[in-house]
């Protein structure tokens, strides 16, 4: 079963060389994603050889690893076909080979390759001696195991729900934290490690804690056996191959329990629901209300906001507490308001086969101003308070609060020109889109890359551009008294966003009047 | 002689090499319950498309009522009403959401939508799961939800894709009531199915349709030719597969 089981894993992985040239590119990225931190990893530890937090750098070390264990399989659930009992359930199985068979097919392929070889840098890093190496080889076994062992228990126990729709919307808004850690990575880490702030003493306190959880025992257990302290060593050692044993036999129980159970949790919700708003308004009114209830209940819309949000604090941190933090504002304005048009520039590939729907009301130009009119509403009326706020509390952070009165004039005309050109785009270089399994937001389907492409630098040149006469007004009025010169500023902005906003509304409308066909073809193909 | 409720004429659609629809001539008269038949690919889902408005033909006529489908879109999609194959539904509006949005996308007076939405659900057995997002609905309650959402604004021609595919027999049972109801009050279907049966127990009038062409039209008993329906369009479309010969080891108790 076993054998069975990593075969399958493995020609899984194969077949994905067959799939579409997209699919083919980023399995080989992948593989050399993988081989490039197998290789960082296991360097990584090996440097540690001779310093005295070498344990404390491999605890975190092998707590991050287990940590993505955790975190990866609720993401791409269902990417990996057997990671869903239910697809087994079929066959007549017993539990203890499935599990086993599981637990084997996990350790196949190229990232728990990547794993084991990363790991083993502790042979080098923390190990002495030959004690403390053959304690490192059975820590690595031991911490690899550990967390096949918890992602599969993790992803077996809520692989119902999982499959749910609530399941689906949960894991797709981590995303959110995962993406800001990201940028927190790559935006903050190599700036505070370049400023000292982060040091070989940052990781004392961290490993107070992570000595006592499994992977810092793993670690730590090397370290004993290496100065020494063999038995306490092989006690931690002993305590960690309990704590796998019993997260295995926890995992057996529920894949025992998930082979003939289904979540039933979304079958038995009603929403909170009352009558559409916006009754008096027309189609404009009818289009809002549902664009404000998917703001509310649709994942995606969380992500784009969480995701716009880190996108404009990731670009201004780096200056925020430098002389030169007014432009690291204006830039954060400027891209917030550049991705909000980009998120939104393929408004009906993105509905999908729904705007069937909507096509039955749009048979005139006037129609289509409702139509953009109504969306355009509700994201404004989202993006107006959240760029905003984001920006006086980034003016805060740098020391300025004034500045922020700047940013938001940015903000104001920004969200509008994004807005707008969202419109065009929508109507110009529309694409059709699918959810792909692992991915919480759909992606333009195969052949329509260079529409994104092309939509996104357009977006984002002619917003810098169309946004230069505010940025040129803030600055060149930034020393005059704030009471005569916010109150003009922040206006005109609003009233120059709006004002183009209403123009490309209306080229987009005027556009879209004798494409409606085209349009519907594109939403149709659509896989959402 | 009844009025044309639904006149096709020469309608033509390439994709690419392959010619989806290849003139296909059809007359519905007001107040029939018509049925368009043909195997998977035969080109019943693309006809449907350019007859509502949403495709673009190649070539060709459609009028509705009298009125040109793609001369006078906004003219021919007020009198329409269209269940697609795959319902194209708002997952994240509940069904009673969906309804009044659709209502007030055909310019339907609030209260009216609201209540005409009410009574929708009643008919349609949807009262328990009105407050439930469409996303959560099982096959039949969204093929139920996505007929209300076309019956909403009264139309005169109502056109459905597979309208009982995947639909329990209690809740085909009820579309079927509603359907012919709404038939003799004058109103006109054009249904498109696989199951023979059913479009012999309901319509008055079938089309068998194959390679994009029609190859037979006309009221049900003519098209039957006193055979049944099934034997008919077998005899007129022809069968595509063997009768599984090779496959010696099916049926053995023997693994």
């Amino acid at each position: 079963m076993a054998w069975l089981l990593v075969r399958l894993k493995l020609r899984l992985l194969r077949n994905a060389l067959r799939g579409s040239r997209q699919a083919r590119g980023a399995f080989i990225f992948s593989c050399i994603a993988a081989a490039v931190v197998a290789v960082l990893m296991f360097l990584g530890l090996a440097a540690q050889r001779g310093q005295s937090e070498g344990v404390a750098v491999a605890a975190t070390t092998f707590t991050s690893l287990a940590f993505g264990w955790l975190i990866l399989p609720l993401l791409v659930f269902g990417l990996d076909s057997t990671l869903d009992p239910a697809t087994l359930a079929l066959y007549p199985l017993r539990t203890r080979p499935l599990a086993f068979g599981l637990l084997a097919a996990s350790a196949a392929g190229a990232w728990p390759a990547a794993n084991l070889i990363g790991l083993l840098g502790v042979t080098v890093g923390v190990a002495r001696g030959a004690l403390g190496v053959l304690f490192a080889l059975v820590a690595v076994v031991l911490q690899l195991l550990f967390c096949i062992v918890l992602a599969r228990a993790v992803t077996t126990s809520l692989a119902g729900l999982l499959r749910s729709r609530r399941g689906k919307d949960f894991a797709a808004l981590l995303i959110i934290p995962i993406f800001a850690l990201y940028e927190t990575f790559v935006q903050l880490v190599p700036r505070l490690t370049a400023e000292g702030k982060i040091n070989e003493h940052t990781f004392d306190g961290i490993d107070k804690v992570l000595r006592w959880t499994p992977p810092g025992l793993a670690a730590h257990a090397i370290q004993d056996a290496s100065t020494g302290h063999a038995l306490t060593g092989l006690a931690r050692l002993l305590l960690l191959a309990a704590i796998v044993f019993l997260l295995g036999l926890a995992w057996i129980r529920s894949l025992d329990r998930a082979l003939v159970t289904v979540d039933t949790s979304t079958q038995a919700v009603a929403v909170r629901a009352s009558a559409l708003p916006f009754a008096a308004r027309g189609l404009r009114g009818t289009i809002a209300a549902r664009a404000l209830i998917y703001q509310r209940r649709e994942p995606g819309a969380k992500i784009f906001w969480g995701i716009v949000l880190v996108i404009m604090a990731a670009s201004a941190v780096g200056t925020v507490r430098t002389p030169s933090y007014l432009g690291g504002l204006i830039g954060s304005a400027v891209i917030g308001a550049a991705f909000v048009g980009i998120f939104n520039a393929d408004a009906i590939g993105m509905t999908g086969p729904a705007f069937g729907f909507d096509a039955m009301a749009l048979h005139s130009r006037a129609s289509w101003r409702d139509y953009f009119a109504g969306l355009d509403l509700v994201l404004l009326a989202f993006a107006v308070p959240l760029t905003g706020l984001l920006s006086f509390i980034l003016a805060f952070a740098a020391g300025h609060p004034l500045s922020g009165f700047i940013a938001l004039a940015v903000d104001l005309a920004g969200v509008g020109i994004g807005t707008g050109l969202g419109n065009m785009m929508s109507v110009l270089l529309p694409y059709p889109v699918e959810r792909r399994v692992g991915s919480p937001s759909p992606r333009a389907i195969d052949g329509y890359r260079g529409q994104v492409l092309a939509a996104t630098f357009l977006i984002l040149i002619l917003t810098g551009v169309l946004l230069a006469p505010v940025i040129v007004a803030g600055l060149l009025t930034q020393h005059d008294p704030a009471a005569l010169r916010l109150p003009p500023l922040l206006a005109a902005s609003a009233v120059y966003g709006l004002g183009l906003c209403t123009v490309f509304r209306r080229t987009a409308a005027r556009l879209a009047e004798n494409r409606l066909p085209e349009l519907c073809e594109i939403a149709f193909r659509s896989k959402l | 002689m009844s009025a044309t409720a639904i006149a096709v004429q020469g309608l033509h659609k390439h994709f690419g090499e392959k010619e989806a629809v290849a003139g296909i001539e059809l007359s519905i008269a007001a107040g029939s319950f018509a049925g368009l038949v043909g195997p998977n690919g035969a080109g019943k889902t693309t006809s449907l498309s350019m007859m509502t408005g949403l495709l673009r033909p190649d070539l060709g006529r459609i009028l509705i009522n009298g009125v040109d489908v793609w001369a006078d879109p906004p003219a021919a999609k007020a009198v329409i009403g269209v269940v697609p194959a795959e319902a194209r539904l708002f997952e994240r509006l509940t069904g009673r959401e969906l309804l009044e949005y659709a209502g007030r996308l055909r310019g339907i007076d609030v209260a009216a939508c609201r209540s005409r939405a009410e009574e929708l659900l009643g008919v349609l057995d949807l009262v328990g799961d009105a407050n439930r997002l469409v996303a959560d609905y099982s096959t039949g309650m969204r093929k139920k939800i996505a007929l209300g959402s076309a019956l909403i604004h009264n139309p005169s021609v109502l056109f459905l894709d597979e309208p009982l595919e995947g639909v329990d027999p209690v809740s085909a049972d009820s579309i079927r009531r509603l359907l012919t109801r709404f038939v003799a009050s004058g109103s006109t279907v054009l249904f498109s199915s696989h199951v023979m049966e059913l479009v012999e127990q309901v319509c008055d009038h079938v089309s068998i349709i194959d390679k994009g062409r029609i190859v037979a039209s006309g009221t049900t008993d003519e098209v039957r030719g006193g055979k049944t329906l099934h034997q008919a369009f077998i005899d007129l479309v022809g069968t595509r597969l063997d009768g599984g010969e090779g496959l010696s080891w099916l049926g053995s108790s023997s693994a």
